[in-house]
This record gives C-alpha cells, structure tokens and sequence, in this order.
C-alpha cells in the first residue's frame, strides 16, 4: 500500500466532529431556545417538547443502538423507546414493543420520532414511509443506495414537512470554523468562476475491507431472520451471513462498499464548505478495474468536477496509481484578483453576514426548522459516492445534469441512477 | 467453434483468482479489460462458451466467467456500437429460451438490465422487439418474474405492452410484480386494469394499483382514490393519502387544478385526529397555496 500524504487544508476541513464536540459545539443554540408545544407547531401527537416523546428503533443492529440514544445524549430530545424493529427479530417479535415489519411501527401514533439504523437499501424507503405517517427522522449514513432515493426522500419531507436529519455531523464543526467560513462565503457568492480549488481527499475509504466476496455460496436462513424482509427492495439473492451483519457494506444491493460508507462522513462538511448543497458535479472520472456485478471491490480514485470548476478528488490509497493531475488548492479572498471583480468583489463578500449556526436535530423538531444535515444536503452528498461509485461500475467518465439529476447521454448509466426495486417496494 | 471456445476457456483462465478472502483485490485493470475485449471479438460462439460455464451457485466454481459476463455487458455498452451492444443482448436472450437452471437464466436476466438497447432511434433494430418479448415470458415464473420485469423496466422499450400481455395470467407474486411495474412505467393503457385492482382482496395488490394511477397521473381516478384514502387499516390509510397527494401534484403539473383541489379539500376535510394533523395541515396549505 502506498503512503498517503494529507495537505493541512485537506487535514483542517477533513477533521469531522466527534458527536461529543457537536454537542458542545449546538448546545449554546439550544439552551438560547424558545419551546413552543408541538401541537402549536403541528408535530404529531401533540406533546410538548418539554415532556416525554416516544420514538422508536428500526435496524437495531451495529449503530441502530447509538443512534437512538443519541436522541437524548446529542439531541436533547426526551425521546423514550417504545418500539425496536429488526428483521432478526423473527423468534421474538411480539408486535407490542419488538417488530420484524417497520409498517407495524410506523402505524402507532404515539410514535414521533424514529431513528433509522438498517443497511442502506433500506434507509429511503423507511424514511419516506415514516414522513407520510407523521414522524420525523434521524437517519444514518448513507442516506441512500441510488440517486433517485434521495429525490424522494427530499421530495417526501418537503410534502409532509417532517424533520429530517442525515447521521454524521462533519458539517456542524466545520462551518464553525473561521477560514471555512470565509470559503463558504466565497464559493455562495458565485463570484469565484472558474474556480480553481480542489480538494483531496486521500485515503480512509476502506475499500479493501468492505469489499465483497465474489464467491459466496447459498446458506440456510437462520430461523431468526426473515430474509425476504431484509433484502426488501433490493434484487433477491441467496442467503449468504456475508451479506448481513455489517458486511452487507461490501454488496451492491445494499451498500456501495467502503466509498459509500465512508463517503458520507468525508464529503459532508466539504460540500458545506464549498457551497454544494444544492448542486452536483458536472463531469465524474474514475481509475478502476472492471467492477464485479455483486460485489464492491478495488478502486483507485475518481475525480469530479463541478459546474463552477471546484475539483473533488477521491484517492482510496488502497489500488493502483495514487491521484496526480492535481495538487490540493483552497480558495481565499485573494483569489478574487482583477479578472474576479477584486476589491468590489472582496468588500461584497466581507459585507455578506456570516451564515446562521446550523440548526441541530433535537432543535429542528422542536422549532420545525431545517437541521444542519437536512435532506436536500444529505442527498446531495450522497449523489457525490453514487456517481463515484457509477463511474467506477460503468468503467466510463460521465457527465451529469445536477438540476435533471441525470446522466447525459448514457442511458445505460442512468439505470443505476434510478434501479428497478421489488414489489411491493417503491419510491 | 471449437477454436474460439478453447480460445475463451484461456482467457478466462487469466483472469485474476479471488484471494484467501474470496475477494478481487489483486487485480490488473489493463489485463481486465483487454480479456473482455478478446472474448467480444469471439462472437456469439465464444460468448455462448461462456453462457455454458456458468452453473447454479454452489454447485462448483464459475467466479470468472460470472465476472467476464457481467464485463462484457459493461463493455458492450462502452463500445458506443448498437450493432455490437443489440449483437450481445440477443445472445442472451437466445440463451435464456434454452434450458438452463432457473438461478442462471436469473443472472442472465440481470446482464439484460445492464445492457439490453433500447431500440427507439435504432433503424437497424428487428421491427420486434425481441429482448423484450423473451424477458415477458418469464414474467409468469415465479422465480423470475421480479428480475424479468427489473430488465423491462430498465431498458423501458415495450415493457408496458410485455407487462399488459402477462397481467391476465399472472398469480401471487408476479401478480403484484406486474402491477407495480405497469405503475412504474406510467402505462396509460393499464388505467381501467388498476381501478379494478383497487378493489382487490390483497392490500398490496390495492396499493401498488392506487399509487400506479397516481403516478400516471389520472383525473379520472381521483373519487376511487379518495375513496381508498378513507379506509380504517392505518398502514393502507397512509399509503393511500400518499397516493392522493401524488395524484394532486400530477394533475396540478398537468393544468387540472380543479380535480387537484378536490383531493386536497377532501384530505383536509377527513384528516380530523390529532395524529392526522399534519395531514391535514399539508392539505390545507396546499389549497391555501393555489387558491391564493
């Protein structure tokens, strides 16, 4: 393995928020807090925040757990458990308090709040599902498992006006960081064209350990686990351990390996400090070896590039030649020089106030505002690893319609943008 | 033919092993790709050699020639060259009329998804769509019936034609599979067929036909919808007022505010329990937004 060496600009706007620093970092935000009731506001049930709200549990596996407490340690919420759902349930599932179904969840009315924790394949349906009956979400990373997920998902929350937060908080850190502040200034202004920046990320993908076996052969299905729920809308396949428990990362089905688990962590404060939550790149380029059909696998890097010029570069570190077209470059005022407008632009860009604390989960469905990690952001931060990963699939450089969010000219592509599901399953 | 199957036999033999872990991680992109490129230029013959080595998972190791197939479906679609991507798919579609183990027509079926043309625009394509009349067949197999309707609803040409053909007789799972996808592929044709499976004794079956005629966006579904919406059963209840309000964002896109209106008014009107309130208050701003 090669070495991996991190400019300090990559290292600064790469170093995440730890869930203890973002609390340290919201709860300034939240103690300065008006509580309005909910039934003022409209939430469902009525209760106020002051008082106990019941959520529930779906994918109680891995970090199902931590996520949901999270509800109370990071959130603040008052949240109490009264539903836990896990497709492994099957042997205990008693419909009261432990379910194998999320619709048998979803259908309790003194549920407010759940916290999504299953593989992603499952994420935007439960999401979606969970916004029509009223609830709001805390959903883990990956947001989703293809582009058109996300769409819905922003779709379904916009139409039921519901909370929706993504499960990492990079974002929350990194725009309270004064330099990141000034570039997120300077990239909102659109004053910056071309831009020039390109930011690295190098390594810390994982991409050997969650990549998939090519060679599993069908298992019997534990009595415990009711299979069929757990792929869901996802394309039937034997039973293999493999595709479960975690490892279900490695699988196409379900994941998109250590680049979309990984992903999501990386890319959320860049696209926040860059200006991109509510764009996508315009031209994506992979270096990878033919992808398995099943199983994610090797891959070297991919380059994407925005529509104002703005590089982002994925180095896995892990095969091949390291990324060498470009060097690491941040943006500053000075870059804004004669042919950018230079002092005019610079004074316009000190004159524009500094953006508003982002607001956290426990907050947002207390007052109903927009959280931090919303779900336009969290898709569009989840559309980077898909296009990523669609570039290394195909084997081909694409190029993509972020406002159509489609790719062009290449409708072969585009079917792993919007991927057929099972019946009853859809978006 | 013999020639090229031993040629297609070697080749395969070079592709990389998975290592101790059964993964592909020591693996020469350029080695790759120019063994693909070898077996495409044997033609049919050296691709249906390779057809005949895959076998049933499980039943003995075929992990290169799966890999070199699913490589070759990808590359056909790289060759920007209809002749050679059209040439490809009705190898495998031919394939999938021989007899073959259910598993393997299965991931024959899903190479389809990945490189079947669409023939609209094609002047040398076969006046039959021929990949999709084969994959309609398997729309009846309970086994098959998912991915066959994944590959048509994929590749998009003739799928509503394929599904319509195959709903009359289609059972249980490939039932609700078919009616889904006439949903999904916005099939006009199919309206009367859904509003019938509204009143089907099968709660997906009535749900994947309520939100089918939304996402056709009929006007003339709207009372059977609403009336679908008032149901007791919760989860069916929510299902529907989310196909209602599908329906309303259509028809509002298509200019038929009035019918649009309708929907609205009535979710705002019988979404009365505290835990509907949002229901109620999505309505109500909806009206209030167009009215206004």
């Amino acid at each position: 393995m090669r070495k991996c060496k991190m400019d300090p600009a990559v290292r600064q706007a790469n170093s995440r928020v730890t869930r203890r620093q973002f609390l340290k970092g919201s709860m300034g935000t939240v103690a300065a807090l008006t509580i309005v009731p909910r039934h003022v506001l409209g939430g469902a049930g009525q209760t106020p925040p002051s008082e106990t709200i019941g959520g529930a549990l779906i994918g109680c596996g891995g970090r199902g757990p931590g996520t949901f407490s999270d509800l109370n340690r990071e959130h603040r919420l008052n949240v109490t458990m009264l539903a836990q759902c896990d497709v492994r349930f099957r042997d205990r599932a008693d419909n009261k308090t432990i379910y194998t179904d999320f619709r048998r969840v979803l259908e309790r009315k003194d549920i407010e709040v759940v916290a999504i924790a299953t593989p992603p394949h499952w994420h935007a349906l439960i999401s979606i599902a969970a916004m029509e009956s009223g609830k709001d979400v805390l959903c883990e990373k990956p947001m989703t498992r293809f582009i058109a997920e996300g769409r819905a998902v922003v779709e379904a929350q916009k139409r039921y006006k519901r909370i929706f937060q993504i499960g990492t908080y990079g974002r929350f850190g990194a725009s309270q960081n004064r330099q990141n502040i000034e570039t997120h200034k300077i990239m909102e202004s659109g004053l910056l064209k071309p831009c020039k920046a390109v930011y690295i990320n190098r390594g810390g993908f994982k991409v050997k350990e969650w990549s998939g076996k090519v060679n599993l052969r069908p298992e019997p299905v534990p009595a415990n686990l009711d299979w069929d729920m757990y792929v869901g809308p996802s394309p039937m396949k034997p039973y293999n351990r493999h595709r479960t428990g975690g490892t279900h990362r490695c699988y196409w089905d379900y994941e998109g390996g250590g680049l979309a688990d990984m992903g999501q962590h990386f890319f959320d404060p860049v696209q926040w400090i860059y200006a991109k939550d509510d764009t996508s790149p315009v031209e994506i380029e992979a270096y990878a070896p033919p992808a398995h059909p099943e199983a994610c696998g090797m891959w070297g890097w991919v380059e994407m590039k925005y529509a104002d010029g703005f590089t982002l570069v994925l180095d896995s570190g892990e095969w091949g030649q390291a990324y060498n077209r470009q060097e690491p470059r941040g943006v500053s005022m000075s870059d804004l020089g004669p042919r950018f407008g230079g002092e005019e632009s610079r004074r316009k860009i000190a004159r524009v106030p500094d953006p508003e604390p982002l607001v956290g989960f426990g907050e947002a469905v207390k007052t109903r505002k927009q959280p931090g990690g919303h779900a336009e952001a969290a898709h569009r931060c989840a559309t980077l690893l898909h296009l990523a990963n669609i570039a290394i699939r195909t084997g081909r450089k694409i190029r993509y319609d972020p406002v159509k969010e489609q790719i062009i000219g290449d409708e072969e592509a585009n079917r792993l943008v919007n991927q057929p599901m099972r019946a009853p399953w859809h978006l | 033919m013999r020639n090229s199957l031993v040629s297609v036999a070697e080749m395969i033999s070079k592709l990389p092993d998975p290592d101790e872990n059964g993964l592909l991680s020591n693996i020469d992109k350029e080695a790759v790709e120019n063994i693909i490129a070898e077996i495409q230029k044997a033609g049919r013959d050296g691709i249906v050699g390779l057809i005949d080595m895959l076998v049933e998972p499980g039943k003995a190791d075929d992990v290169k020639p799966r890999y070199a197939l699913h490589g070759l479906a990808v590359y056909v679609c790289k060759l920007n060259d209809k002749k050679h991507r059209r040439a490809f798919a009705e190898i495998l579609a031919s394939q999938l009329e021989r007899d073959r183990p259910k598993e393997i027509k299965g991931y024959l079926i899903r190479q389809l998804q990945v490189a079947g043309p669409r023939l609209r625009g094609d002047k040398l394509a076969p006046a039959k769509a021929g990949v999709a009349a084969v994959l309609g067949k398997f729309l009846l197999d309970d086994e098959l019936c998912e991915y066959a309707a994944q590959a048509l609803v994929a590749i998009g040409d003739g799928a509503g034609q394929q599904l319509r053909d195959a709903l009359p007789k289609a059972k249980g799972k490939c039932r609700l599979t078919v009616i889904q996808n006439l949903g999904v592929v916005r099939d006009k044709k199919s309206v009367n067929t859904l509003k019938q499976a509204l009143g089907d004794e099968d709660m997906d079956i009535r749900l994947a036909a309520a939100w089918g005629l939304a996402n056709i966006g009929d006007a003339g579904s709207v009372d059977l919808l609403l009336k679908t919406a008032d149901i007791k059963n919760p989860y069916e209840r929510i299902k529907a007022a989310q196909a209602c309000l599908l329906l309303a964002e259509n028809l509002l896109a298509a200019g038929k505010k009035k019918d649009a209106m309708k929907i609205y008014a009535h979710l705002r009107d019988t979404r009365t329990d505290a835990a509907e309130q949002y229901l109620r208050e999505v309505a109500a701003s909806a009206l209030a937004a167009k009215e206004g």
